[in-house]
């Protein structure tokens, strides 16, 4: 079989032994669902010692609205999130995003917020350690070297999270624990363009919930994967939308892309062009040719994850004219 | 001997079926639907141990050294296991032994396997894999099939007689092709590209041996091929057979993946030699992906030539061969590639020139299809240019270019049975061709292309006349009948086959028989699940053994009856005397008259094919008692904007003879073109620029989910073969070859582009939609 | 090691394993429960398949000491299950795959079948689409999956309003 590592697992029952826990050994990991370290320790992508399973910790489950808007608890899965009459009815494109995770029996482990703190994704990473070993290991892990970038310094591992760039639009805030307290970082300024690590909070950060702003409910929303198989598969492109129209104008607009470089993307200055225009005027589909134009401008897919980057370059326009067609369907 | 010279296609008892083309159960379904069913992994001895492999991270490398002592000082490892230790090279097919257990002087493929470890568990073999110390020499890779044509050196097998990267090569003409070229109306002349795609049965490899203290070896392996395995342990164990028993329990998918000898089997039982206990062995699925004996690249070109009616002339091909680091199948391969496109249609004239190269990557052998899927694939594709080139409809110029039955072909092989015109029909009528083709909306469209495939080679893989198939009944006092056969049963559902024949001819119910298989302590030898030869093999020797039971049965029972012979009928399990209505017998008695009259029951029945061939060196290759044939018809729906290609429905019609059991030869059929359709744009045994396999995993190997996958509409077509049990060919392979030119032909429809490389990504499409239209915006 | 405390097909059951170990080692491994199946071992197949709380999960990503307090099934719970509902041998639906021939190689299909089973509990009667969005989890080499549909629906149409079991 493909062996994990040797590790121990503690099973806190509450926040404050979760982030109590996490501190005891050096190099520890959070494990939610499991859908993604344990792939990743399998492969030791990661060699934690310890590894504090957060399924027990009740107050970081449950989906409700709050005067906020919407709570939705790290730990849920996302089939909940996915299924959750809530979530369809006033963030469609998260729901969207959620059922196009990976297959069924992933969705009803992997947790949404697993999902925001996704490893990032490479081809020459997310391979097993014979396999990583025979070319030289890289950057992001045991090595010194790139191979998507010759030369390069940097790691650009794909974020290949699917739901990353609903939330995005939805301009989510994100409740953080710590041995400190407790913080809320806006989704967009959780990122850092850094694929080993691309997050601005530790390993040791515990996500508690994800909280969505009431204003931006209810809108429309969708979610458009470019991926070879249409189940099980990462993202190859993943384009996030939400509009909101009121008397067929489009009053606000946002833009979200994943499966590029080491961060989500939002494409603010592409979603902008649309504001204001009327639905199917030649003004909204002179403005939609525009967005579509500079997001393809804008993203520059890497050849980091598999399939061809030219090819995922191309779909840029067509995933971003679907996806904001598809809110108004 | 031979079953075929005593029975033939009709029912046995004279007044129709039983059993035979029922949609009976298999005989081991519930077992695998409750979890029961034993795989090779799911035994575990007393005192088992757990061994792993090192292996090469290099592509072409010279060894200079191994040092073990680090992982034998290592605190719960039993033995390690060096290529020196098994000197003597093995391969599948006896003429080309060139596979180590172990590397012993270098190592040819990343992935190759260097050192073994057996220990208490798995982490501490791996640990001591980790400790043991290589030393290598590197040497130049090479990476490509054109490359290994002009690189001569450094050779990947030095110990060949030609000291060149050559595998094989065979150039065969029937005719004369080059005359044809000036008298044709049409020549159309391509390049075609097939990459390489692997098996993915979902079990992975497994073995499990044990030495006993009598010395004698007991293996258990996920294989397809108990006989030579058996074989190949003897011989490079330097071991007497009779002291080896080989078992294949119940086995995860083999597809062709499972029919080499794989090193794992040697390891295990050389560790548990050495450690005194049992010892497994179960690979990862990266594992899996570098033993690989997956479909070869080719890159072919194809010269056809017509007459205006669409009659063609002739065909040329010359092939290049990307063969991986070793021979595995790879001289029969190579011509498959050649000898099996000579059907369904008649080639009046032609060539083929193929070459089969090594290259430093996993070894390619035989996928469901084995070496003819590719050429299969380029023909299929220029025989539709040709139509159009024609304006003859796809289907008519593949009726009017049948070949017949009961025919020879251009290169001397024997056609019986041929039920390849009524596979055009069935598809035609089912698919509604006539109102869609050339007739669909722009993006959509629909494509044919039809096949032919052995069922069974005609000759074994080492030269003997003994019989390919041997079966053995036991009959029991307490009604029940074992049968014992060495066929290997590998999800296909021979040993249903075989029940399901043993009952039609005894007259017997299945459920009161026991397949006892693919043992090879306790069963008659069968050469294995390959080249789709096991229903027509094992199916007349299992007739054959029955036949001579029930007319023992029937003897006795007469005598005891005091009638004729021709009175004693056996139906579902009861004897009836035609004579007399009130005098019957259940099954249980009659075995015992039968006994009383004969002495222990027992009896045996084997199959041998005719001799067949075309008369010349290699023209026994490709030649089989009888040939199934095939044809498709695919739907599809360009996303003209994305490039994305959706195969809406496959309707295949198929000819296996007779269908033994229907649900059985649909699920062949089904899975068949499922696997086919899959190999034309997700699926690609793909290599990197380390001369590393892309993605060794079923995540970046991509086999289709429910949502990729086609409907598909199986058709059923029997042509009765005069030689196959009760008219039985094969069904598991055939049915895979047309999918995939039927898929592309579909694509010129809808779109009016012709890829000729695969797999079709959607880039491709896309590139080619703009050259179309680039074109077209010029004229 | 580690003492986990498990409930399996009803039975309560404590294993003392490696820390490391996963739920599809444990089943397999240590309690002699074989019929779920590895196929890769990291998450891309299916094959280990089981239900914990009734919901299909992939035994070969969990952590035993997760589902502790958790009822997990396997394959050979079904026809346990089955049984203490009053039934006899294999339940309908593993019947049903064995009538429509979906079983060729068999190694994918206890995890195929406990996503199936699942579906069933929750949708009594699925359409086609349903049935190919709950298993499209599961990788399955042989069948092309047609014959596995007419299982499902097979399955459905006889469990009627009693379910499936
Ligand atoms: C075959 C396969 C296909 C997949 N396909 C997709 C896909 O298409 N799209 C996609 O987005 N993902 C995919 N995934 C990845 C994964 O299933 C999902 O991203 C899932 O949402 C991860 O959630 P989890 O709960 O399982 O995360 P875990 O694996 O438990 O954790 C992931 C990471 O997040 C950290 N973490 C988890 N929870 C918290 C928390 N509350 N606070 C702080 N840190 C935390 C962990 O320490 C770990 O580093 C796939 C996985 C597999 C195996
Ligand atoms: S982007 Fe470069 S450094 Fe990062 S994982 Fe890929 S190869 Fe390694
Ligand atoms: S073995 Fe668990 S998903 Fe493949
Ligand atoms: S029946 Fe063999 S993999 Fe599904």
């Amino acid at each position: 079989m493909l062996r994990m590592p040797k590790f121990k697992v503690l099973n806190p029952a509450t926040v404050a032994e979760a982030v109590d826990a996490i501190q005891q050994v050096e190099g520890s990991r959070f494990i939610a669902g499991g859908t993604d370290i344990n792939p990743n320790l399998k492969h030791r992508l990661l060699e934690p010692e310890c590894l504090v399973a957060l399924n027990g910790v009740e107050e970081i489950f449950g989906i409700s609205q709050t005067e906020f808007g919407l709570r939705i608890g790290a730990m849920e899965s996302l089939t909940n999130v996915e299924t959750n009459t809530l979530i369809q009815q006033l963030a469609p494109g998260l729901a969207s995003a959620s059922r196009q995770v990976s297959g069924p029996q992933l969705r009803n482990m992997g947790t949404i917020g697993g999902n925001v703190m996704l490893d990032t994704r490479c081809k020459w990473y997310n391979q097993t350690y014979f396999w990583r070993k025979s070319l030289g290991f890289c950057l992001k892990k045991d090595g010194d070297v790139c191979h998507v970038i010759k030369g390069g310094s940097k790691c650009v591992a794909a974020a290949s999270n699917d739901t990353a760039a609903a939330l995005s639009t939805l301009q989510a805030e994100l409740e953080f624990a710590n041995a400190q307290g407790s913080t809320r970082i806006a989704i967009d300024k959780l990122w850092q363009a850094d694929g080993i690590w691309n997050k601005k909070v530790g390993p040791h950060d515990l996500l508690v919930a994800i909280h969505l702003p009431a204003a931006l409910l209810n809108q429309k929303g969708s979610y458009k994967k470019l991926r070879d198989r249409n189940s099980i598969d990462f993202p190859l492109l993943g384009i996030a939308a939400r509009l909101k129209i009121s008397d067929n104008i489009v009053d606000d607009c946002a833009l979200c892309v994943v499966a590029l470089q080491a961060r989500p993307w939002p494409l603010d200055k592409a979603s902008a062009l649309l504001i204001g225009t009327t639905v199917g005027s030649d003004a909204f589909n002179e403005a939609l040719k525009a967005c579509c134009a500079i997001a393809a401008k804008q993203c520059r897919p890497m050849p980091n994850i598999p399939g061809d980057h030219a090819y995922r370059h191309a779909m840029v326009p067509v995933f971003i004219r679907r996806a904001i067609l598809s809110c108004l369907d | 001997m031979a079953a075929r010279d005593k029975h033939g296609p009709d029912a046995p008892w004279g007044d129709g079926f039983k059993v035979i083309g029922k949609p009976n159960r298999k005989v081991d379904a519930l077992a695998k639907a409750t979890g029961e069913a034993i795989y090779t992994d799911d035994i575990s001895l007393p005192n088992m141990l757990h061994s792993k492999t090192l292996r090469s991270p290099h592509a072409h490398a010279k060894i200079l050294s191994i040092d073990t002592s680090k992982a034998e000082a290592l605190e719960g490892v039993y033995a390690v296991l060096v290529g020196s230790e098994l000197p003597i090279k093995y391969g599948v097919i006896p003429w080309t032994p060139d596979e180590n257990v172990l590397a012993t002087d270098k190592v040819r493929f990343i992935g190759d396997e260097v050192a073994a470890v057996a220990a208490i568990d798995e982490d501490t073999a791996i640990e001591a894999c980790e400790l043991i110390e290589v030393e290598y020499e590197l040497l130049e890779t090479i990476v490509t099939a054109e490359q290994a044509l002009v690189t001569p050196e450094p050779p990947i097998h030095d110990d060949r007689k030609k000291r060149n990267n050559i595998s094989k090569h065979v150039e065969l003409e029937f005719g004369d092709v080059d005359a044809q070229v000036d008298d044709a109306d049409l020549v159309v002349e391509n390049d075609y590209y097939f990459h390489s795609t692997t098996h993915t049965a979902i079990e992975p490899h497994c073995a499990v041996a044990t030495f006993g203290n009598d010395g004698r070896l007991t293996l258990w392996s996920s294989t397809q091929i108990t006989h030579y395995v058996h074989r190949a342990l003897s011989r490079v164990l330097e071991m007497d057979p009779a002291k080896i028993r080989v078992i294949q329990p119940n086995v995860g998918g083999g597809f062709g993946g499972k029919s080499d000898p794989f090193a794992l089997e040697f390891i295990t039982a050389m560790l548990s030699k050495k450690s005194g206990r049992p010892v497994k062995m179960l690979w990862t699925r990266e594992e899996v992906f570098y033993a690989h004996r997956g479909r070869h690249s080719m890159q072919m070109h194809y010269r056809t030539t017509a007459k205006s009616d669409g009659t063609i002339t002739s065909v040329d091909a010359k092939l290049l061969i990307d063969g991986g680091a070793y021979s595995s199948f790879g001289l029969v391969t190579t011509y498959y590639s050649g000898q099996l496109l000579t059907g369904p249609y008649a080639f009046p004239n032609y060539r083929f020139d193929s070459t089969r190269v090594f290259t430093n990557r996993p070894p390619c052998g035989p996928k469901r299809g084995h070496g003819s899927v590719q050429p299969r694939f380029a023909f299929e594709v220029q025989l539709d240019e040709v139509a159009t080139k024609l304006d003859i409809d796809p289907i008519e110029i593949r009726r009017k270019n049948f070949l017949g039955e009961n025919t020879t072909t251009i290169n001397g092989q024997r056609i019986t049975s041929n039920g390849f015109l009524e596979c055009l029909d069935a598809v035609e009528e089912a698919s509604d061709w006539k109102s869609k083709h050339r007739k669909m909306r722009y993006g959509t469209g629909i494509g044919v292309a039809g096949s032919m495939y052995i069922s069974g080679t005609n000759y074994p893989v080492y030269p003997n006349k003994m019989p390919q198939a041997g079966v053995q009944l036991k009959v029991d006092r307490s009604g029940l009948v074992t049968v014992f056969t060495g066929g290997n049963d590998i999800g296909q559902g021979s040993n249903s086959m075989v029940a399901y024949c043993v009952a039609e001819e005894m007259g017997i119910n299945p459920d009161s028989i026991k397949v006892v298989a693919a043992d090879t302590d306790l069963c008659p030898v069968d050469l294995g699940a390959y080249s789709s030869r096991v229903t027509f093999m094992v199916g007349n020797a299992a007739i054959d053994a029955a036949r001579k039971m029930r007319n023992k049965i029937v003897e006795a029972v007469a005598e005891h009856w005091k009638v004729e012979k021709e009175s004693v009928r056996i139906i579902d399990g009861t004897v009836y005397n035609l004579d007399n209505d009130e005098e019957t017998l259940s099954q249980r008695e009659a075995f015992h008259v039968t006994e009383e009259k004969f002495d222990t029951l027992g009896s045996t029945g084997s199959y041998n094919t005719p001799t067949l061939g075309g008369d010349y060196r290699g023209g026994t290759i490709g030649s089989s008692p009888a040939y199934s044939f095939t044809s498709h018809v695919a739907e599809v729906d360009i996303d003209t904007e994305t490039g994305e290609i959706e195969v809406k429905k496959i309707w295949v019609a198929h000819d296996c003879g007779r269908a033994l059991n229907p649900i059985l030869v649909k699920g062949q059929i089904e899975g068949s073109t499922y696997m086919g359709a899959a190999e034309v744009s997700l699926e690609n045994y793909e290599m990197n620029r380390f001369s590393l396999h892309a993605g060794p995993s079923l995540l970046d190997y991509r086999i289709p989910t429910t949502l990729d996958t086609a409907e598909i509409e199986a058709l059923i077509v029997e042509s009765i073969d005069p030689e196959g049990p009760y008219g039985a060919k094969e069904a598991g392979e055939g049915p895979l070859h047309s999918a995939i030119p039927a898929v592309a032909n579909a694509i010129y429809d809808a779109v009016g582009i012709r890829l000729r490389e695969l797999p079709f990504t959607p880039a491709k499409v896309l590139a080619a939609l703009k050259e179309k239209d680039e074109v077209t915006a010029d004229a | 090691m580690r003492v986990f405390h498990l409930k399996i097909n009803g039975d309560t059951v404590d294993v003392a394993a490696p820390e490391h170990y996963t739920l599809l080692e444990i089943l397999r491994y240590e309690l002699g429960l074989t019929g779920s199946k590895q196929g890769c071992d990291k998450g891309d197949c299916g094959s280990c398949t089981v239900q914990v709380d009734g919901v299909p999960m992939l035994s070969c990503l969990v952590l035993p000491s997760t589902v502790e307090s958790k009822a997990i099934t396997t394959i050979e719970g079904l026809a346990v299950q089955h049984r203490s509902d009053g039934g006899e041998g294999a339940s309908l639906l593993q019947n049903a795959f064995d009538a429509a021939g979906a079983l060729q190689c068999g190694f994918c299909q206890p995890g195929m079948i406990m996503s199936a089973q699942a579906l069933l509990e929750s949708n009594a009667t699925p359409n086609r689409d349903d049935i190919k969005q709950a298993l499209a989890g599961n990788l399955c080499r042989c069948t092309g999956y047609t014959q596995i549909y007419t299982a499902v629906e097979s399955a459905a149409k006889d469990g009627g309003e009693n379910g499936c079991s």
